[in-house]
């Protein structure tokens, strides 16, 4: 009788607690009613991509050296050089340059190796088109610069979340002189830089030895 | 002939209709499903006749009951079992189907002279309408109170059957499952879903 | 109390001073409700439908509709209008009549049990005297039209949702019924229109949810259960069932289902705030409002405002409720089958005989307050 009364005891201690969590979730959901909704109306509205945003692939014919090298980084050979040798002059001569971006994954290793900077990756991701075909793109549309986010009258250009001010969530209505949190990665090497010479100039004034070691190393 | 007793006879000429039709589709049809679900519809329309009485309790009770109920366990039970296979040919069927035929027939006929004999006390009693509810609770309490409580102990009877039919032989302890440490113990546990025991 | 506005009456009255007989008035009465229930009830979803994409939209930082109309208000119109246009598929090897039928089944109880939700004293399609038993009746005819649907449609998804949907509200049912019994043993009446009128007497201290917390509760969550609201969303969960039932279901027949969910999810919230919150009751109670201005009660124009404080009351009330739900549905995950079937046999089921027994009980020892 006692065993069952106090499984009868568990059990409603059980059915509070689990009542009562259930109100604290309904809590949280409550909560975040008030909070303002971070939408980005797309089409309306657009991040800046960042500066490192990998998009689409942008390419300078004339730079090009159709050494290849892009083709052999891919990791799935996707660069198309067309050249043909011209004998007289013993020199490779470029005649056409594709990249399919239906394949590609925006991984930027040919970006990174090519031998002449010919390549580079834009800000650009509206890709979509009612064809797989017409992503294979030629040197002529690869050699097309993207209209940037900031610079289209009929878009409202918006920060991402980590080039917002500190405590910010909501990219909307920010004045545009307000910094970002944190430094930026040019700030952060000039501030490296002027610690190192500063460094060097206490070394310098100091002592010579050590000064000689850092010159060795 | 006023207008409401015309609309009333009118719906009862469409329910019968619908019962009788109904019903005999319900034995005459090939397809199971299509019988369980125009039962169901043949429930409806004598909850319908109820309501034509003034019994708008027992016609609840009967849709709650018949189709609520009993109609959807018929269902569940089709539909948990449904295998589009052909019967057995049975031997003897057309004689089977005129001996039950005869049968029913005979049976129709029986009841027929008896609603046609019967002196019927008409006009009946007047229908007491929403007192009716109070008055099947008084005489469920009083003077059927002894059928009531057969029929609870009945249905009580029919439960504790059905649990002990559903019921597994070998209780698995929950300890085991949740047993971590020694992970094969879940492995070691094949449940079989129907022990050896209660096959004999 | 007073006898308040008569629709009927009033309307009756009006069409014989055309010079036409009883009867044929009432004859004409007879659709004019139907009309009512269901141009009120397609309202009725259509501001909930906006509700809970507005609200669903506030709950995770999102904005929701926003185009159509101000506020996106006319968004459920426009969906309504997409479906009310588009293809209407069988698919070739679905059984086509059980298909048609089964969407209207579902759909046609629900809007049924709309006859029995009172606005005020005499504000109600018909005050049967069974009230909340005819929609217990009419609510168990729904698993019929599921499992239809289930069945015709023939995919393994669909007849899988089928059963599940209907073994999940008949075993809410049960104590459901069991919470609903319990307050007409305090108000010793069927009738909706009794419930509320016991409860207003005193304002909101009257209120059946002061005295049936246990089956407030318990209502609640087997309404919840009843509409397939999402902790008990079993029968359509996407992620097991594709789409449960409605798998093969597009265009009008979809929309049915669509609206027999909607509308079930308002008419529960208004039996909850009939039942357990006061139904029409304003908290404070209006004879003493009236005697405080000095207007007597059987005066027009405190009619009038009266009547329309109870429409206003009940709806608001019963749009609270939605707004829970709703809010329910962001919070709680989707349970298991066998988890809900547990909550309803070895949970609801038992503390609802307890309740129905301690309500008894406590009639028995308290007549006053918990009804003679
Ligand atoms: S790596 Fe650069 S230079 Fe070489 S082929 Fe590719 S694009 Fe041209
Ligand atoms: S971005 Fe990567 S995948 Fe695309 S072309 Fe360059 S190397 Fe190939």
């Amino acid at each position: 009788m006692l065993g069952f009364l106090e499984k009868v005891a568990d059990y409603t201690k059980e059915a509070v607690s689990a009542a009562k969590y259930l109100v604290d979730g309904l809590g949280v959901t409550f909560d975040h009613m008030r909070r303002r909704p971070v939408t980005v109306q797309y089409p309306y509205e657009k991040l800046i991509p960042s500066e490192r945003y990998r998009g689409r692939i942008h390419y300078e014919f004339d730079k090009c050296i159709a050494c290849e090298v892009c083709v052999r980084v891919c990791p799935i050979n996707l660069p198309v050089v067309d050249w043909v040798m011209n004998k007289e002059t013993k020199k490779k001569e470029l005649r056409n340059y594709s990249i399919d971006f239906g394949a590609c994954i925006f991984c930027g290793n040919c970006v990174e190796y090519c031998p002449t900077n010919c390549l580079s990756m834009t800000e650009e991701y509206e890709l979509a088109s009612f064809d797989r075909h017409s992503l294979n793109y030629d040197n002529v549309a690869l050699g097309r610069l993207p209209t940037s986010v900031t610079s289209d009258p009929s878009v409202r250009p918006l920060r991402e979340l980590a080039y917002l001010p500190e405590g910010i969530m909501d990219p909307h209505e920010l004045p545009a002189n307000q910094k970002r949190a944190g430094k930026l990665p040019t700030q952060i090497i000039k501030e490296l830089q002027a610690d190192k010479s500063q460094e060097e100039d206490n070394n310098n004034s100091s002592n010579i030895v050590p000064n000689k070691l850092n010159s060795t190393n | 002939m006023n207008i409401a007793y015309s609309t009333e006879l009118i719906c009862f000429l469409i329910l019968s209709a619908v019962i009788v039709s109904g019903s005999l589709a319900v034995v005459l049809l090939e397809n199971i499903v299509y019988s369980a679900f125009l039962l169901g519809g043949v429930f409806m329309a004598v909850a319908g006749l109820y309501l034509l009485l003034n019994a708008s309790f027992v016609a609840a009770a009967q849709i709650l009951v018949y189709v609520g109920a009993v109609n959807v366990l018929i269902l569940f039970a089709i539909m948990l079992v449904n295998k589009k296979e052909k019967l057995k040919p049975i031997k003897g069927l057309k004689t089977r189907k005129l001996i039950s035929g005869g049968v029913c027939g005979g049976l129709l006929i029986l009841l027929l002279r008896v609603s046609i004999t019967t002196k019927w006390n008409l006009p009946g009693p007047t229908s007491i309408g929403e007192e009716a509810t109070e008055r099947i609770g008084e005489h469920l309490f009083t003077d059927y109170l002894l059928p009531f409580e057969l029929a609870s102990i009945l249905l009580l009877m029919a439960m504790i059957g059905a649990i002990v039919l559903a019921r597994r032989d070998i209780s698995i302890s929950t300890g085991d499952i949740n047993d971590f440490k020694n992970k094969k113990s879940l492995i070691n546990k094949k449940i079989p879903l129907l022990s050896e025991n209660s096959l004999k | 109390m007073n006898s308040g506005i008569d629709l009927e009456m009033s309307f009756t009255q009006g069409v014989q001073n055309l010079g036409l007989s009883h009867e044929l008035a009432h004859l004409l009465w007879i659709p004019l409700p139907m009309l009512l229930v269901l141009v009120s009830a397609v309202i009725g979803v259509l501001v909930t439908v906006w509700l809970e994409r507005k609200i669903s939209a506030a709950a995770q930082q999102r904005i929701g509709p926003e185009y159509a109309g101000a506020l996106g208000i006319l968004q459920p119109m426009a969906d309504g209008l997409k479906l009310l246009v588009k293809e209407d598929i069988i698919p070739a090897r679905a059984d086509s009549v059980l298909f048609t039928v089964g969407p209207i089944l579902v759909l046609v109880p629900v809007i049924l049990s709309w006859l029995i939700v009172p606005f005020g004293q005499n504000l109600l399609i018909s005050n049967v005297g069974i009230g909340i038993f005819l929609w217990i009746a009419l609510s168990s005819i729904q698993p019929i039209g599921l499992l239809m649907s289930g069945y015709s449609s023939n995919n393994k998804y669909s007849l899988l949702g089928g059963l599940r949907a209907a073994a999940q509200s008949i075993s809410y049912e049960i104590p459901l019924a069991l919470a609903v019994l319990a307050i007409v043993m305090m108000s010793n009446s069927l009738s909706t229109v009794d419930i509320v009128e016991q409860q207003n007497t005193a304002g909101f201290l009257s209120w059946n949810i002061w005295r049936q917390p246990v089956g407030f509760v318990i209502f609640w969550i087997c309404a919840l259960a009843e509409c397939e609201r999402l902790p008990f969303d079993l029968p359509e969960a996407e992620e097991e069932l594709v789409a449960g039932y409605q798998t093969e279901y597009a265009g009008m027949k979809f929309a049915l289902f669509y609206l027999a969910g909607y509308i079930n999810l308002v008419l529960s919230a208004l039996l909850v705030s009939v039942l357990y919150l006061g139904g029409w009751g304003f908290p404070i109670s209006i004879d003493w409002f009236s005697s405080l201005i000095g207007l007597s009660i059987d005066n027009p124009l405190v009619q009038i405002i009266a009547a329309s404080i109870g429409i206003v009351m009940t709806i608001l009330k019963a749009y609270l409720l939605v707004f829970l739900a709703i809010l329910l549905r962001w919070t709680t995950p989707r349970v298991r089958i066998d988890q809900l079937l547990d909550l309803g046999w070895k949970f609801l089921l038992p503390i609802s005989l307890v309740n129905l027994l301690v309500t008894a009980s406590l009639k028995l020892a308290f007549p006053i307050t918990f009804g003679g």
